[in-house]
């Protein structure tokens, strides 16, 4: 269990002053819906870079993977498999910051991301509930966990390798990470966007292609 | 790099904690290289040939240190014993998310002791570890113990992940797998029995500790290369889409299935034999392994119209069936519906039950009825009723395959560990030598494809330390004819040419080495067969094992420390009586030519002799007895284990 504080990837420190306005979060994460694999490398790669002397542990990672609530849909009567929960940099000011009885939160000048201050934060929790997305976390030591962005260059968006490619009578996506880091309506458009049609190839016949078996085989 | 054991005595119910020491890395890299140590040490003091489902037998569960590291690979935790169905080296591999979440309690090799005086589950959290009681959970199937023993846990710490026996375990049944999660099988060499013998239902872990990486830029940045490499790769959405049940087209293209007890090597039946059947039914997720790039596995449901046998099934959920279930079921046992592919995959998951040994156990019964070797009244004896032994009929199939879970019938009681135990106490039985049909290699196992055109394959099947099957020595040089990796690890192209016995052996043996040093990583094996270097885990993986655990083993060291990890499981096969003629496959596969298929006509003994003899000599063994010598061990550091072999007969002369 880590009692070290939790390294912040922010580019500056913005103070706003009561009465000021607060920026909306243009770029931000999203989430292709109900398509994660649980492959949990998001988690591990946040808490990683995070962590000031290299740890790995989900417990620490602000985005977290878990099970689509269960109610039915089109394409599952039993639940949706996975989800990744994100934050939604929700806008002025963000309901985690005005609930925040000590104004803990400061704001990364680059990306308008609300970090929270741990010299501020008394670790109340009031942002825990205050979330209306439930994605402010709380680490084994009591710390409150929310994403920062990374200043810009998110690291679970550069490790989402995931390519849903959901064929058969599920939807068909284009070979695209679940997460992304894009404003509203690039993230409309890529995931509206018409899937290429490929052929379907076996792995075989793919490695027979990619030379990694040769054709006499 | 450091780690933890917990030591679990089940008689006394004692629980004690011990440190893995860097050294200990440096000599066995981590998971299955330190597994084995483990259980070498624990038959130093306790009868290696005691009975496998005795107190004395040890149960090790390990995991590597790259799995859930950030490098990618997957996560596949290593069950290591000795193997109650082949009275050997016994160990089995599986992923889902067991393994990733135990390294979060901080304890990453569990080795367990003893025999509990009544049914109990093992309980992990953090460092907090108990024993209680599993009355409720005992006669459960897997899927129910996993979703009760999560239940009960709960979500804090974490969530629980379980490793959990099904009734095949229970029974002690020689060839029951041990499951993870429910979802993943470590299937091979009767770990089930192991844990069903020492009264250890499950093992549930919660964690939230963490993981420490010793250079973490080097493993991000590594991380970062190899998920460039594999996206730009085509054939990782092949397996995306298709896992190794792709495997079927190209095995039927080139005769490579093992169809009715290895009666003839192609599928019948239209549909069965293409992968294609997987459009029609309903895929609801995909799902992968924690820390794993790939996600070759998803989630489907029946509902009902897809076949004809479909709607037996409707609303049952499946994972897409890996090749081996449909090469066992298709394969072995003719079914040719999917739908009940599907329905056998999920039958032996939920039973904790080996699908290998288990199809060929069936399917040898099958073969006798079919060539009128024994009659109705035989059969009756058996089953104590009637019982029809249809190719392929999914019905009969499942009551045989109660009869061998529950042990409620002689065939269950027979053959429980497997075709070649099985076949000998028939034949004793009847007697009369049936043992031309059991299908078997290495220490009795078996394995559903064909083998006579593969001289790699076929020598791996005759060495391979845990017995036959594909995992220990992957041969991909030969049976994909890479030509190009011949030319890099012998200098030229003949290693991937299946006519002659040239380096045949050599493949073999450096690719174990390889293997052995992928399940010591903890990582996944289909990773290192889209490996864009050319299945080079010493460099490929080398420089992440070298952020993640700071030994700084170079290529050439860490072949040489795969190569050792081999020299160990041989050792202690060597100790339990196994010489050169336990090197050998069944009959069928060693004399009766193949009739169909690319390569018509071939037979195992064509280059057993050469392979094999070739094999020892790049191993450094003796060739008569295929015994390690004491030279070879020195030169590998294993001074210790030459003494070991020495005071036990079991080193090479002179």
């Amino acid at each position: 269990m880590s009692a070290q504080p939790q390294k912040e990837l922010v580019t500056g420190e913005t103070w706003y002053q009561p009465g000021d306005e607060i920026l909306n979060v243009g770029t931000k994460l999203f989430a292709l819906r109900n398509q994660c694999t649980e492959c949990n490398v998001c988690e591990v790669a946040c808490s990683l870079v995070h962590s000031p002397d290299g740890e790995i542990n989900p417990q620490l990672s602000r985005v977290r993977i878990d099970h689509a609530p269960e109610k039915p849909s089109k394409v599952n009567r039993e639940g949706l498999g996975f989800v990744a929960e994100i934050c939604h940099h929700c806008g002025n000011p963000p309901p985690c910051a005005e609930v925040c009885p000590t104004d803990a939160f400061y704001y990364d000048p680059k990306t308008l991301a609300a970090v929270i201050d741990q010299d501020n934060c008394i670790q109340c929790m009031e942002c825990v509930p205050g979330c209306p997305f439930d994605v402010v976390f709380v680490a084994p030591s009591g710390e409150l966990l929310k994403c920062d962005l990374c200043g810009g260059d998110p690291v679970c968006v550069k490790a989402c390798s995931t390519r849903p490619e959901m064929l058969n009578k599920g939807k068909q996506y284009n070979r695209m990470p679940v997460l992304f880091y894009e404003d509203q309506p690039e993230f409309n458009r890529l995931s509206r966007e018409e899937p290429v049609k490929r052929d379907e190839v076996g792995i075989m016949q793919a490695m027979l292609e990619a030379g990694k078996i040769s054709s006499g085989a | 790099m450091e780690s933890n054991l917990l030591r679990v005595d089940l008689t006394t119910g004692e629980i004690k904690s011990e440190i893995i020491g860097h050294e200990v890395f440096e000599r066995w890299v981590g998971g299955s290289g330190i597994n084995n140590w483990i259980m070498w040490e624990h038959f130093l003091t306790h009868d290696i040939n005691c009975d496998p489902r005795s107190p004395d037998n040890i149960f090790v569960f390990g995991v590597g240190p790259l799995a859930g590291s950030g490098a990618g690979s997957g996560v596949k935790g290593r069950i290591t014993f000795k193997s109650p169905c082949y009275d050997m080296f016994g160990d089995s591999a599986g992923g889902g998310k067991f393994p990733y979440m135990i390294r979060f309690t901080g304890y990453e090799y569990i080795a367990i002791t003893g025999r509990a005086p009544k049914p109990v589950y093992l309980h992990i959290c953090n460092d907090e570890v108990s024993l209680h009681d599993a009355s409720h959970l005992w006669g459960k199937d897997t899927k129910d113990t996993h979703a009760i023993l999560q239940e009960e846990l709960g979500t804090y710490p974490s969530k629980t992940h379980t490793l959990s026996i099904g009734q095949a375990g229970e029974n002690q049944v020689g060839i029951a797998g041990v499951v993870s999660d429910a979802l993943r099988i470590h299937a091979r060499c009767g770990g089930g029995a192991v844990l069903g013998s020492k009264n250890l239902k499950a093992i549930a872990v919660q964690g939230n500790g963490g993981i420490k990486i010793n250079n973490p830029e080097g493993i991000m940045k590594w991380s970062d290369e190899f998920r460039k490499s594999l996206d730009v790769n085509e054939a990782v959405y092949g397996f995306k889409r298709r896992g190794t049940l792709g495997a079927v087209e190209m095995y039927q293209h080139i005769g490579s299935h093992f169809w009715r007890n290895g009666q003839g090597n192609m599928f019948r039946g239209g549909e069965i034999t293409s992968d294609n059947w997987v459009k029609r039914f309903h895929k609801y997720s995909e799902v992968c392994s924690s820390d794993c790039f790939i996600a070759c596995d998803a989630k489907y449901k029946i509902d009902g119209t897809e076949s004809e046998a479909a709607t037996k099934y409707v609303d049952e959920s499946f994972r897409r069936p890996e090749y081996l279930t449909t090469g066992s079921a298709a394969g072995a046992l003719d079914v040719r519906d999917w739908a009940e592919v599907a329905h056998w995959g999920k039958l032996t998951n939920d039973y904790g039950i080996d699908n290998q040994d288990l199809s060929c156990s069936i399917s040898f019964l099958m073969e006798l009825k079919q060539r009128d070797l024994i009659s109705d009244d035989d059969v009756a004896n058996l089953f104590g009723h009637s019982q029809s032994l249809e190719w392929g009929n999914m019905d009969d199939i499942e009551r045989l395959v109660d009869s061998i879970v529950f042990q409620t019938n002689p065939f269950g009681k027979m053959f429980g560990d497997g075709p070649y135990k099985g076949a000998l106490r028939y034949s004793e039985m009847m007697g009369q030598n049936f043992m031309k049909y059991a299908m078997y290699g290495k220490g009795g196992a078996s394995f559903t494809e064909e083998m006579r055109p593969f001289p790699t394959w076929m020598n791996n099947m005759a060495v391979a330390s845990r017995g036959a099957d594909h995992l220990k020595g992957l041969g991909l040089i030969e049976k994909f004819q890479r030509r190009d990796l011949s030319q890099i690890y012998f200098g030229g192209p003949e290693a991937a040419d299946l006519t002659i016995p040239d380096y045949k052996g050599a493949s073999t043996a450096i690719i174990e080495n390889q293997v052995a040093l992928l399940n010591s990583y903890g990582v996944c094996m289909f990773h290192w067969m889209l490996d864009p270097a050319g299945y080079m885990p010493e460099s490929y993986y080398g420089e992440a094992y070298r952020s993640i655990t700071g030994v700084e083993h170079d290529s050439e060291q860490l072949m040489r420390d795969g190569e050792r990890i081999c020299n160990l499981e041989k050792a202690f096969n060597s100790r339990v009586g196994m010489r050169r003629e336990h090197d050998t496959v069944c009959e069928r596969w060693m004399w009766e030519p193949t009739e169909e298929g690319l390569y018509p006509g071939s037979v195992a003994a064509d280059m057993f002799e050469p392979v094999l003899d070739e094999y020892y000599q790049w191993r450094g063994w003796d060739v008569k007895s295929g015994l390690q010598t004491r030279a070879k061990l020195e030169e590998l550091d294993l001074g210790d284990v030459a003494d070991v072999l020495e005071s036990d007969r079991a080193l090479a002369r002179g």
